[in-house]
Order: structure tokens, then C-alpha cells, then sequence
């Protein structure tokens, strides 16, 4: 076991868990809010397919929770809209 | 970083100009048994696959870090899953296997992928396409709220790493996999407050006529029995009307249906839960057979788009064919034999075996899947989505989730005569988001097709472009990012 950082806050995590895995787990069901109508989303189809659970992940915005793997030190943050990157 | 998965030819990946004689895209049953055929004739594949490992959505393998404790938990369709990865494994030091590889384009002879982070492209003599499916996406209202999840993506949280989607979860659905995965869900000691079922279905009269062509019914009355003993109520002719929350799920209605699914309003009651998976059968993934230009028709009783093949399961474009649920969707066993005529339809056409010796063996698989189709047709009459499902969706409910565009906004696009998929596109922007039309498609498309007096009774795919799934323009430069 492990720890990845959500919105400043530690979350336990397992080797070969995804981020949205790990994030359900701990009962985080909001990974981001949308662009146009600030409405909160999660993980919908879980494959991969969807993008419903896109997430600022290391710093790079509309990455799908649903298919990187946790690793330790992880960085993770909601995503507003259409995120911001690390300039 | 990620772990790359080797099969001894590993090294070879990221050589500009790389050439295979046949590609396979996809490494679900289909894929694999394909793969199978083709290289013991002495064909020279290259796999590319999504995961991280061969099996698929249906064989999905453990990720490292995890090991397992109850196998007899997983059931048969378990054990199949390892028989037909060992017959992969005999192989696969032969076959060049590409994980975590995303194939987003199809051009001519060659096909463009993302692996990992950089961009490259593979050279084909024969295709072999096995996308598989996903979910079949349902809108009502709220299901956009987090907390509603496929079963699919569910199934994969319970099966793979043993996490529960909530603490009061409802399975709402059509179809034998619901019962499969509330079994998964109770072993892993999750409580479900109901199963809704929408079909007039009776498991316990009606599975003895169906398990043997779903391999993971095997077990279909250890799961009905798990499901008694645990006092969950099993309710047929029950849907889920809506979900709501404050920025997630609390609750849910649930009402009784007729047999056209369209709820019966008195029955209305509201159910305190945290979780809703939702699994009404699935739909073809068939974007890439679309965009190399195969034929297309839509066939419901298949689950939506899908390609037009000849006995060999070769498509309409010479040199490329299409198996599995990607093609249709009939479930492993028919993907399994469907790999296999493919696999060997190839070498034969490469010259690695003579036509008898290809006829006799294809012969074999057809037989098997003229067995199984008997069964398709009753499993698919059971579950076939009936009207009222596509009636659940209020004027505001959201129906393409990427660009955030409403039922209203669908109808009045139709009213002023959108005729297509392509134009309701063009006027609404519906299906150009990141997930390319794949979760508002085939609801657009029962949605213009159902339409009462409308123009647009044929209303066509989505139009897919390369890229059919987002590539960072970093990747496409070549350009690798720093993280994973």
C-alpha cells in the first residue's frame, strides 16, 4: 500500500489500482465538473471510453482516471472545466 | 510508469515503418484465438491492445499486486478465460504483443496507434478487427450524476481490484450479466438494495435454455441462489426512473414497467442508495471497421453497427475482417469461434495452408457456431430494449455527456428536419466530444429512429475521423511527456 495525493488530501492506494479505483474506493465519487454547466461528474463507463473521469493527473489535465495506474506520490486534482495544466 | 507486458519480440516496437503480415486489434477472446490460428499456420502477428495484458474485458487479467485468494469465486467462466490464455501462451513467443496501445486510425495498408506516450504506425498485409463492445448507454434522469456506472466499469472495480461502487448500490438492467455481477459484488461483501430487471424474465424457467451459450451463466443458479440468501429482492419489470443527489447519488425511483418497458406511474417509489450500475446489454465497438470502410448495417438484435462479413468473416473491404462483439454482439464462446475461422482465413490466404486444410478446419468452428447462434436469438429476445427505455429522458436531461447537450436541444435540431446523425452533429454539436459519439450515438440513434413521422427512420453513424480516440498533439509530434 501506498499514498497519492487528492486536492491536497492522502488517499490510500494499491499497486495496480487505477486513480479512479482508488478514488472509489475511499468513497471520492466527484472527479471533476464540467465546462459548460459547472455540473459534477464520475466515473461512467470505467473502460476508458467515456472521459467522464478526466482528472489532473501530475499535472496534466483531461487525463482519464479510469486508465493510469496509481503509483506512489501521485498527484492528483478535481478538474474544473477543462482543467489547467502546469504552465 | 507503467509495466510493459513481453512476449520476446517486445524489442522490436517503436522502429519507424514497422511491418506485420497480420495486425490484430484487440486481445479479448476474438483477438487472441485469431492470433492463435494464424501464427501456429506460421503467420506473422502483431496484437495491439489496450490493456495491459491479453484477455480482454471479459478475461481481464489481474493487474500485478494482486493476487488471487478464491478463484472457485470467479466461477467457470474464469477458468475458460486461463484455458484459452495458456493455448495464448504456447504462442506467444511468436507473436509480437503491443499493450496499452490505442489504434486510432486506419489508413489503406497501415494502421496509427499511441503506445504509451509516443505515436506509431504499423504496416498490414490483413487485419483482423476485435474491438469488442461496452455498456449500452441509457439516459434518464440524473444519470449523469456521480455514482451511476456502468456495469461494466463496475465489474471491473469488483473483479479486478475488489472495491465496492458504494454501500447501498442497485443493479438496474436487462440480461443474464446482471446476475453475474451482483454474485461478484455480494462475494465481495457488498450490499445490494435491489436488481431491477426490465424484461418479463423468470431465471429460474429460463436459464436452463441459455447458459450454454453464455459461458458465465455456467454458474447461473449459484448466483440466484447467492442472491435469495442474501434477501435481495430480484424485481423483473422494474426500471430505473431517476437518480438524484447532491452532487452525487442518494436516491433513486424505480417503477413497475409494461412489456413495452414504459413504467407504470402508481408503482413509482423512491429507493435510499449511493450507487446505481446500470447494465442493458451491450453495443458493438465499430468505429474502426466504420472508418476503414466496411459495410455497415444496423441490426438491433446484435446491438447496433455492424460490419457485413462473408463466411470467413472477412468484410466488405478485402483483406480485413471483423470478430467478436465488436461485429456484433453474441457473447466470448461466439467470439471464440469467430477468431478462429478468421485466424485461419488468413493463413489460408497468405499461402500457410491449402484450401482444404483451411475449409476442413473452418468447418469445424461453423458447426460450433451454428450450435451457439440458436441461443443468441432467445437471449436477445429477452433483453431486446423495448420503447419505453428511450423515454425516460426529461427535456433537460443531458444526453451527449461530453458537450453537455439536453433532449431539448436533440428535438428541436430534429424539428427543424435534422435527418441524420451527421447533421443532428452539425446542428448540435452531439457527438463531437472526447468520447467521439460513442455514448450519445447509439441513443441518438434509437432516439431519430423511433421518432414517430419522422424523415430520419435510417438515420445513419456518427461519421468516424482519425483520431477515434484522443491523441495528444505531444504524442503526434513525437514529443513524449515527462509523467505517466
Amino acid at each position: 500500500m501506498f499514498e497519492i495525493t487528492v486536492d491536497g488530501e492522502r488517499i490510500p492506494s494499491y499497486e495496480g489500482e487505477t486513480i479512479a479505483a482508488a478514488l472509489l474506493a475511499a468513497g471520492r465519487l466527484i472527479l471533476g465538473y464540467t465546462a459548460k454547466n459547472n455540473q459534477p461528474r464520475g466515473m461512467y463507463c470505467g473502460i476508458g471510453l467515456c472521459h467522464e473521469c478526466m482528472m489532473e493527473i501530475n499535472g496534466i489535465p483531461n487525463t482519464r482516471a479510469c486508465q493510469i495506474l496509481a503509483t506512489p506520490g501521485c498527484v492528483v486534482n478535481t478538474q474544473q472545466g477543462w482543467g489547467k495544466g502546469e504552465e | 510508469m507503467r509495466g510493459k507486458y513481453s512476449t520476446g519480440l517486445g524489442e522490436r516496437r517503436g522502429i519507424e515503418l514497422m511491418k506485420t503480415e497480420l495486425a490484430i486489434i484487440g486481445a479479448g477472446p476474438a483477438g487472441i484465438t485469431a492470433a492463435i490460428e494464424a501464427s501456429r499456420a506460421g503467420v506473422a502477428v502483431t496484437i495491439l491492445d489496450e490493456n495491459p495484458k491479453p484477455g480482454g474485458q471479459i478475461y481481464r487479467q489481474f493487474d500485478e499486486g494482486f493476487s488471487i485468494i478464491d478463484a472457485d469465486m470467479l466461477g467457470r467462466d474464469y477458468s475458460r478465460g486461463q484455458e484459452l490464455l495458456r493455448e495464448f501462451g504456447k504462442v506467444a513467443h511468436k507473436i509480437q504483443y503491443i499493450n496499452h496501445s490505442t489504434v486510432w486510425g486506419i489508413f489503406d495498408d497501415r494502421l496509427a496507434y499511441q503506445d504509451g506516450k509516443k505515436s506509431a504506425t504499423l504496416g498490414f498485409d490483413r487485419l483482423i478487427i476485435a474491438t469488442g463492445a461496452y455498456d449500452r448507454p441509457v439516459p434518464f434522469p440524473g444519470w449523469t450524476l456521480p455514482g451511476v456506472i456502468t456495469a461494466g466499469g463496475v465489474q471491473r472495480a469488483v473483479k479486478i481490484h475488489r472495491i465496492l461502487p458504494g454501500s447501498k448500490i442497485l443493479l438496474a438492467g436487462t440480461g443474464p450479466l446482471q446476475l453475474v455481477l451482483a454474485d461478484q459484488i455480494i462475494s465481495a461483501g457488498g450490499q445490494i438494495e435491489a436488481i431491477l430487471e426490465a424484461g418479463n424474465i423468470n431465471w429460474f424457467s429460463f436459464l436452463p435454455g441459455i447458459w450454454r451459450q453464455w459461458d458465465t451463466l455456467v454458474d447461473g443458479f449459484r448466483y440466484l441462489r447467492h442472491i435469495w440468501n442474501a434477501g435481495i429482492p430480484l424485481l423483473r419489470n422494474h426500471i430505473i426512473l431517476e437518480a438524484r443527489g447532491d452532487g452525487q447519488v442518494e436516491e433513486a425511483d424505480i417503477a413497475e414497467v409494461d412489456k413495452n418497458w414504459r413504467p407504470k406511474l402508481h408503482t413509482r417509489r423512491t429507493l435510499k442508495v449511493d450507487s446505481v450500475c446500470l447494465g442493458y446489454g451491450l453495443v458493438p465497438s465499430s468505429e474502426l471497421a466504420l472508418l476503414a470502410g466496411c459495410e455497415h448495417r444496423y441490426v438491433r438484435e446484435l446491438g447496433g453497427w455492424v460490419p457485413l462479413r462473408g463466411e470467413a468473416m472477412e468484410t466488405s473491404v478485402p483483406g480485413i475482417y471483423a470478430v467478436g462483439d465488436g461485429s456484433g454482439v453474441a457473447g466470448s464462446k461466439v467470439a471464440i469461434e469467430e477468431g478462429r475461422i478468421a485466424g485461419t482465413a488468413v493463413a489460408r490466404s497468405l499461402g500457410r495452408l491449402s484450401i482444404t486444410e483451411a475449409q476442413d478446419r473452418i468447418a469445424i468452428f461453423q458447426k460450433h457456431l451454428s450450435r451457439l447462434k440458436h441461443f443468441c436469438g432467445t437471449l436477445y429476445e429477452i433483453s431486446r430494449p423495448r420503447p419505453g427505455l428511450y423515454e425516460l429522458a426529461r427535456k433537460d436531461t443531458i444526453i451527449c455527456r461530453c458537450e453537455e447537450i439536453t433532449l431539448e436541444a436533440i428535438e428541436t435540431a430534429m424539428a427543424a428536419n435534422a435527418a441524420s446523425l451527421n447533421e443532428l452533429k452539425r446542428m448540435t454539436r452531439s457527438g463531437m466530444g472526447r468520447c467521439q459519439g460513442r455514448i450519445c450515438g447509439p441513443t441518438l440513434f434509437e432516439i431519430m429512429s423511433r421518432k414517430e413521422g419522422s424523415q430520419a427512420n435510417e438515420p445513419g453513424a456518427f461519421k468516424p475521423r482519425p483520431p477515434v480516440k484522443p491523441v495528444s498533439l505531444d504524442v503526434l509530434a513525437g514529443n513524449p511527456t515527462s509523467t505517466s
